[in-house]
């Protein structure tokens, strides 16, 4: 294997790898508090919430990511007069587009927590925050930690989206290091590897923690 | 789907509930913290018109112990947490404090070297004492408890009740929905028997027991006791 590419453009790599990072972070940091709340929505008695969380969740899981990065980087200047760059657009745009994944996995796990616990929270006089907040998203959080780990996982993958809006991140310097230097494979391969020093602890991180929050059950 | 109820409680008093599958028995019981909706009709409780829907619920329920058939223990926390939650919580009752309280009540029930466990931990009788010992952290004025012992081992039922029955003999205001025909005939101030959502005969358990009226309780009570 060649490794010219890479130590002739160790900083570009690292300059795109270091928006990657940043634009997964923002995104999972964005993606579950949104997803987090369009959840509590969908569940709410109070009917305007639920239609507006379940059109949420519709909208925005069933049209291409693509589109949505779109919507941020042409339809917002347009819309609002407020322009966004693409890392913005493209960052803002991932964290909406898993935020509808995230909370139908948030969702099922709310659901999946026994009637009982919220009869035994409500009757000792909490109120419907107060239930959520301390008895039923901590049972929630570990059903729901293997599908959260695979929407992270596709959030790092999917922000290789920013590369079509000038997002400055690894793909869009991996396209043009791979244009620049003809050695395409190559460039793929290391941006790949980039990719997996991402999403490989992330997984391997996920199955710890599920197991280490089993331990009471 | 409850119909004809009349029955009043008072302050100190036991009340156990009886009756087939279905009967009502836990839908009535429900009602008094309103976990059940209450669609018609007059209910009050310490003084609150309950059928009010504006009436503040969270308000009512601090002085309304419940215990269930399952126990509903919070499964992530302590045996401690799981007590001093509500207290800290909704009457703001310092943490110190809280805990000292529910050390209290574990010791009376029996289990406070189990304090530091996880609910999975626990037999079904110590948490189901444990249950009663969360309910009693907030010094309710009325306990309420939904079929108890049900879903216990035969014999981890008497643990249970002996906490049940001190709990009566110190003067708590309780309505207990149970099968133990045992414990209505000790410890009930009036039993009540309800069939098909209504109340069909309430009466001292001497008389309940050994006096029914009702056709309907007449047949229940020889079947429960013919075996």
């Amino acid at each position: 294997m060649d490794f010219s590419v890479l130590t002739g453009n160790y900083e570009t790599f690292l300059h795109g790898f270091y928006n990657t990072i940043l634009a997964s972070l923002l995104g999972l940091v964005g993606s579950f508090i949104l997803g987090t709340i369009i959840a509590v929505f969908r569940i709410s008695q109070v009917r305007p919430l639920m239609w507006f969380g379940t059109a949420y969740v519709e909208f925005f899981r069933n049209i291409p990511l693509l589109l949505v990065v779109f919507l941020f980087y042409y339809g917002v200047s347009s819309l609002v007069g407020v322009t966004l760059d693409g890392f913005n657009a493209g960052t803002l745009g991932l964290a909406v587009y898993t935020s509808s994944f995230i909370a139908e996995a948030i969702r099922a796990g709310i659901m999946a927590v026994p009637k009982g616990q919220s009869e035994a929270a409500r009757s000792s006089g909490l109120s419907y925050l107060q239930t959520m907040r301390y008895v039923i998203l901590p049972q929630a959080i570990k059903l729901v930690i293997p599908p959260l780990s695979n929407q992270f996982i596709n959030l790092v993958k999917n922000s290789s989206i920013l590369s079509i809006v000038s997002g400055f991140d690894l793909m869009y310097f991996g396209d043009g290091i791979a244009t620049d230097t003809f050695d395409t494979i190559n460039t793929y391969i290391f941006v790949a590897m980039f990719y997996l020093v991402l999403t490989l602890p992330l997984s391997y991180g996920s199955r710890v923690l599920e197991r280490k929050l089993a331990r009471h059950d | 789907m409850l119909k004809n109820i009349e029955l009043s409680i008072e302050e100190g008093e036991v009340v156990v509930v009886v009756g087939p599958s279905g009967s009502g028995k836990s839908t009535m019981l429900r009602c008094i913290n309103r976990l059940e909706t209450i669609g018609s009709g007059e209910l009050t409780v310490n003084g609150t018109q309950l059928n009010d829907p504006k009436v503040d619920i969270n308000k009512v329920r601090r002085d309304i112990g419940m215990v269930f058939q399952h126990f509903n223990l919070y499964p992530h926390m302590k045996v401690i947490d799981n007590i001093t939650l509500a207290p800290t919580k909704v009457l703001g009752v310092p943490k110190k404090e809280a805990t000292e309280t529910a050390m209290f009540y574990l010791e009376k029930v029996g289990i406070a070297h189990k304090a530091d466990a996880y609910p999975s931990q626990l037999s079904g009788g110590q948490q189901q004492r444990v249950a009663i010992a969360r309910g009693l952290a907030m010094r309710p004025k009325i306990m309420l408890f939904d079929e108890p012992t049900s879903a216990l081992d035969p014999e981890m039922v008497g643990e249970v009740l002996d906490v049940m029955k001190t709990l009566a003999r110190e003067g708590m205001t309780m309505v207990v929905v149970t099968h133990e025909m045992g414990f209505a005939r000790e410890v009930a101030d009036r039993v009540v028997f309800m069939d098909q959502g209504q109340i069909l005969e309430v009466n001292e358990p001497g008389e309940f027991f050994g006096n029914p009226r009702e056709e309907r309780l007449q047949t229940f009570l020889s079947r429960l006791l013919s075996h």
